[in-house]
């Protein structure tokens, strides 16, 4: 009889979760794609190239991103700015801005190598393609456009979420030295691809005034 | 060299002993412990300008600082580099340094290579109190057609200054101001167009002096790198090749004793870009109704072999000849050589393009002298091209022969050259004279100059001084130098890069590979493996070029050779390759010579194949690949292998190892060469003959009666360092750099002719006539015009010195 009762014992746990499951109470899985979820703030998604607010590029073709690549699938040349009508501040811009996303293995090393944060990645992560070309994004594809918008490579694809694109991540909130507790309140950098200007981010007096719990959504 | 006399030094607690007189960083660096630096070069003097050095060192009155860069060692010396008083003085300095060098390091083509990035982190303090602003200047400005200088970036280390002071003898750039405005620059409308610019870049230890066909072209991180021998300076100076996604970048020069000693010249420093042009050949042509047609490479290979077999067969092989081969490898040359003897059964093959010395004398093994011999010389005699211009690795090694280690130096010339300001005794003589000048010598006319020859090491540097001489005054002065000095040594110079391989690969119509003559033991020797071979001499360049006029030569191969631009009377190539029945050409280019040829097959050229060079004193170094040819083009030596197979001869040449193996095994001279040896053990290379060579006993011709021109004016016509050569006429940074058409006139004769600098005038020889823009200057003495060989938009004017000079 004990038996029996210890198969009841275990079939209440499943019978359990399966009754929450229907009724939604604990439902895990979503109608991807027609619902979408939201990503974790710091999601390593599609690269953006960022401008300044004037509409400046900020990529100045370092190189520092394809050197630090593990995966090396940056490919980059950088070339004299025109003085007259300069591309980036200072005397160098990237010429050549290559991602093969099929070799990306999404580390975000890039992001953290970049000196001027140029180079941020968004929440984007839908990028199949039917060929492997197309797997290759150039500075075309990755630069965003003078008003802050971000090109996706297929626009009318019933995946495209235009609104992953405005998103970056906040890897390097953490790691530069905007991240740094002494610099709390100071402009520096901003979590969003895009021109215009932001507000600071907070630091790290307000996070410690803040709940312990308050601050453990992400 | 005697032997350095030993002292011990104790540096961080360990004993060594070390050469007495030595600079302390020296002596630290061979015994392991590394002092950072940046203004001490060891191939330059100290100047203690940086203060990196600091290093602490016991006296009687207790520890003291000095700079490691400008103390020399003495006996009982006790060193230390690691105390925290130098640690302390290293972080100050670098702190120093750091407070107005800008940190754009990202932008900085030196930034990833820098010495002053690398040491801020190992010495650095990490952070700096400066806060105020950094100076600035406007940036970068260029300080010739090559080099740009970002002020800013400067920490006036001297390194520049020095090395065009006293390395290159062009003192064009220099510290301005005193005190907190002191800044690097030229003088006022007075570029720095030294020959030897590149060498500053390389040396700068910060991003200051950048090099402008290398500027943000890439970052050292992504550079491939492979070691090589430059192929633009007769000394094959050791490069390194640094290539990105298969195109090359740059060149840099690589230290060593043997050759170079790091530096280069900007020709072969810069001399890259016309591999990577678009001009070059990249598939098979020929010529199908006057027209030029792509075909493939079987097609190309049975047209060209089935007409060489048909003239063959009609005319034997002296109707065939090969010109070219100077400019690729020994294993090029060594398949060409085999080609024509073995495939075409003809002696008529030359890589001379007759402006060269005899076949015999280029390839004497006897007394003849090393590039080291030139520092160990009492005496140097020149009586050669200005080595400024044509043989740029030598004229520094000559230059500091005279000026730091005290060497009488003797410069004999038609008109100023390079090195005038550091030689003991400068004789010119009239273009065409040289016999007169020889003869008054040899009766001891010039005292001091005779003085000199009776030192006890001389070395002479022959070679055709001006196309008005010929090569026998070359031969002739050889003979002088060693009637006077008897156990002198004798470096017989010529252009082109590799002639001296190609002639050790029996590139000569009376040589055959190994030094040995056609007529010597050394032709039975070869017989075992190359069969019969034709015992005749065969013609050199201008009897072929003859030969294709009078049409006794009926097909022509030209491995990269274009006559047309390279022979002092270009006449002769220009009739015989419009007479010419069938040309064949191997080239990375259309060129005037080969424009109208029949077959045209695309080459590999530098840095797309493996194999060994010889250079002007026989040393034999190896040459790597770091990128593959463009299109379909291939290696001489394949072409010519499958062209012989078409032809029914199997010259059984299967790859250039393979190559370089068969040379050993039939050329005395280089027997034992391998490439494991030139990887590992040699480097530097291996000068040949290694051992059981037989030399060509060469007894050089007695000297001549005189034929000095009478005319008023004599013409001087000689190479210079950028000429209208194909491969500079595809580099494009280099190809603007030559002078032009111009004629260089002393100003005491520009009134009789009316000639006014800047002023058009006309130059009228025999063979030749053109108009050039006229320079007056002090160099050229009075009764001598000089005009630049082979310029963009010249004429040629042959090599008769008699000349009349007119105002159009």
């Amino acid at each position: 009889m004990g038996v029996i009762r210890e198969f009841i014992k275990g079939l209440r746990v499943t019978g359990g979760t399966m009754l929450r499951t229907i009724t939604g109470e604990e439902l895990v899985t979503t109608e991807y794609p027609k619902e979408m979820r939201q990503k974790p703030p710091r999601f390593h998604g599609r690269h953006v190239l960022n401008r300044y607010p004037d509409g400046m590029e900020k990529c100045i073709g370092c190189e520092l991103c394809a050197g630090v690549c593990p995966a090396k699938c940056i490919f980059v040349r950088g070339m004299d700015n025109d003085p007259e009508n300069p591309t980036s501040p200072g005397e160098r811009f990237g010429f050549v801005y290559e991602i093969n996303m099929l070799r990306c293995i999404f580390c975000a090393l890039c992001v953290e190598a970049c000196p001027t944060e140029a180079i941020t990645m968004t929440h984007l992560f839908e990028m199949s393609t039917t060929n492997r070309e197309d797997a290759i994004y150039t500075r075309e594809t990755l630069l965003m456009d003078e008003k802050g918008g971000v090109p996706h490579m297929f626009p009318d694809d019933e995946l495209a979420d235009m609104d992953e694109l405005a998103v970056a991540d906040g890897w390097v909130k953490a790691t530069a030295p905007s991240g740094m507790a002494s610099y709390q309140g100071v402009k520096m950098w901003q979590g969003t691809p895009g021109p215009g200007d932001w507000d600071p981010e907070p630091g790290q007096s307000e996070l410690d005034a803040r709940s312990p719990t308050e601050d453990d959504d992400g | 060299m005697s032997e350095a006399k030993l002292v011990t030094v104790t540096i961080n607690g360990v004993e060594s002993q070390v050469p007495a007189g030595e600079l302390l960083i020296k002596a630290a660096q061979d015994e392991g412990t590394y002092i950072p630096r940046f203004c001490w070069h060891q191939r330059m003097s100290p100047v203690g300008m940086c203060r990196m050095c600091l290093v602490e060192i016991e006296t009687p009155r207790g520890p003291m600082m000095v700079t490691a860069c400008t103390s020399p060692v003495s006996d009982g010396m006790v060193v230390d580099t690691e105390s925290e008083e130098v640690k302390k003085a290293q972080e100050a300095i670098l702190e120093f340094l750091l407070a107005n060098h800008p940190l754009d390091c990202p932008v900085c083509d030196k930034g990833g290579e820098c010495p002053l990035q690398d040491q801020a982190l190992a010495y650095g303090p990490g952070e700096s109190r400066f806060v105020e602003i950094k100076r600035s200047f406007e940036k970068p400005i260029p300080i010739s057609e090559l080099v740009l200088l970002d002020r800013e970036r400067c920490i006036l280390c001297a390194l520049c200054t020095r090395f065009s002071e006293e390395i290159s003898g062009d003192p064009l750039i220099e510290f301005q101001h005193r005190g907190n405005t002191t800044e690097v620059n030229t003088f006022p409308d007075l570029p720095f167009s030294s020959y030897f610019s590149g060498n500053t870049v390389q040396i700068c230890p910060v991003g200051a002096l950048t090099a402008k066909p290398y500027r943000f072209r890439a970052r050292p991180w992504d550079l491939q790198k492979v070691e090589s021998s430059s192929l633009q300076d007769t000394a094959h100076p050791r490069i390194e090749i640094h290539a990105s996604q298969n195109e090359i970048l740059r060149y840099t020069g690589v230290d060593n004793d043997a050759t170079n000693h790091g530096w280069l010249s900007d020709k072969a420093r810069f001399g890259y870009e016309y591999l990577r042009s678009d001009q070059r050949l990249t598939s098979p042509l020929v010529r199908r109704g006057g027209e030029l047609v792509e075909v493939s490479w079987t097609e190309a290979i049975d047209t060209a072999a089935n007409r060489l077999d048909l003239i063959k067969s009609e005319d034997g092989g002296e109707a065939l000849a090969v010109i070219g081969g100077a400019q690729g490898t020994n294993e090029d040359a060594y398949a060409i050589s085999k080609f024509a003897r073995v495939a075409l059964g003809s002696n008529n093959v030359d890589a001379r393009l007759d402006d060269a010395l005899a076949s015999h004398f280029l390839s004497a093994s006897v007394d003849r002298a090393t590039i080291a011999d030139i520092d160990d010389a009492d005496t140097i005699v020149v009586w050669a091209p200005d080595l400024k211009e044509e043989h740029p690795t030598l004229y520094l090694r000559v230059r500091r022969a005279a000026q730091e280690l005290g060497a009488t130096l003797v410069v004999i010339h038609p008109r100023a050259t390079g090195l005038d300001d550091r030689a003991s005794h400068k004789l010119t003589y009239r273009p065409g004279g040289g016999y007169e000048l020889l003869d008054e010598l040899a009766n001891g006319d010039h005292p001091e100059v005779s003085q000199a020859f009776a030192a006890e090491k001389v070395v002479a540097l022959v070679g055709i001084a001006s196309h008005a001489d010929g090569p026998q005054l070359a031969e002739s002065v050889a003979a002088l130098v060693r009637r006077k000095a008897v156990h002198a040594k004798l470096m017989p110079l010529n252009s082109r890069a590799n002639t001296y391989g190609a002639l050790d690969m029996g590139l000569a119509p009376d040589l055959l590979p190994g030094r040995v003559g056609l007529d010597t033991i050394g032709c039975a020797n070869l017989a075992a493996s190359w069969g019969d071979i034709p015992a005749v001499i065969g013609r050199d360049t201008r009897q072929i070029l003859q030969g294709l006029d009078s049409g006794e030569v009926r097909g022509l191969v030209l491995v990269g050779a274009d006559p047309i631009n390279d022979l002092p009377e270009p006449s002769i190539a220009v009739d015989a390759l419009d007479a010419a029945e069938y040309v064949i050409a191997i080239d990375l280019f259309l060129n005037d010579s080969n424009r109208n040829a029949d077959v045209i097959l695309p080459a590999s050229g530098f840095s797309e194949k493996e194999g060994t060079v010889t250079n002007v004193e026989g040393r034999v170094q190896k040459v790597n690949q770091i990128r593959p040819a463009p299109g379909q083009a291939r290696t001489d030596w394949a072409i010519l292998d499958d062209i012989a197979t078409r032809m029914g001869v199997s010259l059984g040449l299967a790859s250039a190892e393979g190559i370089t193996k068969e040379i050993a095994t039939v050329s005395p001279a280089y027997e034992d060469l391998t490439w494991d040896s030139l990887e590992w053990d040699h480097r530097d290379g291996i000068v040949v003959p290694i051992h059981g060579a037989q030399a060509i006993n060469h007894i050089p011709v007695a000297l001549q009666g005189s034929k000095a021109p009478t005319a008023k004016l004599t013409l001087h016509v000689a190479r210079v360092m950028y000429d209208n050569g194909v491969r500079l006429q595809h580099s494009p940074s280099l190809h603007k750099l030559g002078p032009g058409a111009v004629a260089h006139l002393n100003p005491g004769d520009a009134p009789s002719i009316g000639a006014r600098d800047g002023h058009t005038i006309k130059v009228v020889t025999t063979r030749g006539e053109g108009e050039f823009t006229c320079v007056l200057d002090e160099g050229t003495p009075t009764g001598v015009v000089y005009v630049p060989f082979n310029q963009q938009g010249a004429s040629s004017l042959g090599s008769d010195p008699v000349v009349r000079v007119t105002t159009s």
